[in-house]
């Protein structure tokens, strides 16, 4: 046996840093899960504090947790429903660009904006919609129309949101698409023209039915962010006039927990969608295996 | 004939569609460029688009004669070049180690790897254990945290196992240990897989702002990200003015009329022009890194 472990020492020797900041740092915040049930405060030791059994769930009796749940689920389900189809079309419509050279460039283009922060993001956001001298309130004026305070109002807040999110990320997530389109037998395509099928006849009938394996895998792997809104898009376009519909839960985590320092109430919100997302990801998997005949591990 | 004409329309109306979609995408870097390089109190009346209409390059004299913005610079620039290096090398060691499938415990070290990807503690016990160790308000807190991307070692291990065994095992038959078996034949071989990783992992570090924002309270330790999220919510141009050393431009600019606006504007602009400027010769390789990763293993 020791031997055997001997003869692999390098290997282990490799492994050794990984499996170390595994433990710093998803491991031992994992068992700090515990704070979840106690009295902690920052300076003391968790190991120490005492206990108060389920005190710092009192959260799921006020109304304003409720409505933080609500808004998570809104807004992701809002990005799934229009996030999900956009690159598909995108992608069917670029794939069909005959020029090669535009097809390029356009691919270039729409990627680029993947690369740039949700900060930068917010800041071309103000940039084209503040109230003063901005793009839209430019032309509003123009028109004749109120000027709109778009980065400041609860109804404008969700279409911001799906905005920009399609915005930032439609481009890239075509690639997995135009990927797929490569790997379709363009003997089908000759085939189908030869048959005098029509343009959208071959979109319907090749093009799609060849990326359905692609589409299931993104639409199952999407199934476990429902829960999780990027906190790093929300953050930055929060502010106090809009906070009723863009508090998310992990908004509210942050907020309560790191801003306020209510960490056992924080810690306790927290494990509540740590264990909903991973309900999430194995009911996922059991579908995975039932759709694909194969889990995602 | 009729065909022939229908599919030019199809062609143009393609074109069209798809060229307006680029336009969405690279217009608002335009206006902010036009912005920036505007006079602040001329651009708030409006109507600059495309080009300035009083041209001046004080909103960048501000910017970059700023300290604080200057250091915030360098914070970013190290923490990339640290966090690529340390990070790239930390998951191509654990991915050449566990690449040899006679390994003992191999399955139970993958599946300590693979639990952190399906549950993690939540982000204040996270924020604990940064505390506990004392990361909290150091430069090591962007780098040791995310050191082991666990997504980026598993699309690495996947592409090693693709490497022909046979390669391997004739140098280990010429007697090559297996830290030399990893630097002369997985490494030269896995070039275009580092790169791409390298290029994620980087990305990842440039736009960065959570962790200063929320790990860091010394303003001489904050990225530019964070200095961006920090202005964003700023309502007046002290936060930007406050510590500049460029006496000669500050005086200046009471002259001039800058708001706080084309400041904002001269910031973002400076950080998103290097990723503006890289980008297209690199896009290849962040498209197969995309590729690569996505095929199941």
């Amino acid at each position: 046996m020791f031997a055997k472990l001997y003869k692999h020492r390098w290997q282990y020797l490799m492994i050794f840093p990984g499996v170390l900041l595994l433990l710093l740092f998803s491991y031992i915040p994992m068992a700090g899960i515990q704070v979840a049930f106690r009295d902690f405060q920052i300076g003391s030791s968790i190991w120490s504090s005492p206990w108060v059994g389920m005190d710092n769930f009192a959260f799921l009796d006020e109304p304003q947790f409720w409505t933080v749940v609500k808004n998570t689920l809104y807004i992701s389900v809002l990005k799934f429903v229009f996030g999900f189809p956009a690159p598909i079309l995108l992608a069917l419509m670029i794939n069909e660009v005959a020029h090669s050279a535009f097809k390029r460039f356009v691919q270039s283009v729409s990627y680029l904006p993947h690369f740039f922060s949700w900060i930068v993001v917010a800041y071309i956001l103000q940039s084209v919609l503040t109230i003063d001298g901005g793009l839209v309130n430019d032309w509003i004026a123009k028109a004749g129309g109120e000027p709109i305070f778009f980065l400041g109002s609860t109804e404008w807040f969700r279409p911001i949101v799906v905005g920009s999110g399609l915005w930032k990320e439609t481009g890239w997530n075509t690639i997995l698409y135009l990927a797929a389109f490569t790997t379709i037998d363009p003997q089908l395509y000759e085939a189908a023209k030869v048959e005098g099928a029509g343009r959208f006849a071959r979109i319907r009938h090749i093009t799609l039915p060849g990326i359905v394996p692609t589409i299931s895998i993104v639409l199952i792997l999407s199934i476990p962010s429902l829960i999780a809104v990027g906190m790093d898009q929300i953050y930055p376009l929060m502010n106090s006039a809009n906070m009723a519909v863009a508090d998310v839960l992990d908004t509210y985590v942050l907020r309560s927990g790191l801003q306020q320092g209510y960490f056992g109430m924080a810690t306790a919100v927290g494990l509540l969608s740590s264990v909903i997302s991973l309900a999430l990801v194995l009911t996922t998997n059991q579908l995975s295996r039932k759709i694909n005949g194969e889990g995602l591990w | 004939m009729r065909q022939k004409a229908g599919e030019k329309l199809f062609q143009v109306v393609l074109v069209v569609l798809l060229s307006l979609l680029c336009l969405t995408v690279l217009y608002p870097f335009v206006y902010m460029l036009a912005i920036s390089l505007n006079e602040g109190a001329d651009a708030a009346k409006g109507g600059v688009y495309l080009i300035p209409r009083t041209f001046t390059l004080i909103n960048y004299e501000i910017v970059l004669g700023n300290e604080v913005i200057r250091h915030a610079y360098l914070v970013t620039i190290a923490r990339t070049i640290v966090g690529t290096v340390a990070g790239l090398s930390v998951t191509l060691l654990v991915a050449f180690g566990l690449s040899y499938k006679g390994l003992p415990m191999r399955r139970t070290i993958l599946g300590y790897i693979l639990i952190t990807m399906l549950f993690s503690g939540g982000l204040v016990p996270f924020y604990i254990q940064l505390n506990n160790l004392g990361l909290l308000n150091t430069f090591w807190v962007y780098i040791l945290p995310g050191m082991f991307s666990v997504w980026n070692m598993f699309v690495m291990l996947k592409f090693i196992q693709g490497i022909p065994e046979a390669l391997i095992e004739s140098a280990e038959l010429d007697g090559a240990s297996p830290p030399r078996v990893l630097w002369q034949i997985v490494v030269p071989l896995s070039k275009p897989m580092l790169a791409a990783l390298g290029l994620f992992t980087a990305v990842g570090h440039w736009n960065d702002w959570f962790a200063g924002a929320f790990f860091v309270s010394d303003q001489s330790l904050i990225p530019v990200q964070t200095f961006l999220q920090q202005l964003l919510s700023a309502s007046d141009i002290s936060a930007v003015l406050g510590s500049n050393t460029n006496q000669e431009a500050l005086a200046r600019s009471q002259m001039q009329n800058i708001t706080l606006m084309s400041i904002k504007m001269a910031v973002v602009m400076a950080s998103a022009l290097p990723i503006l400027c890289v980008y297209p010769f690199l896009q290849k390789y962040f498209v197969k890194g995309v590729l690569v990763g996505s095929v199941k293993g």
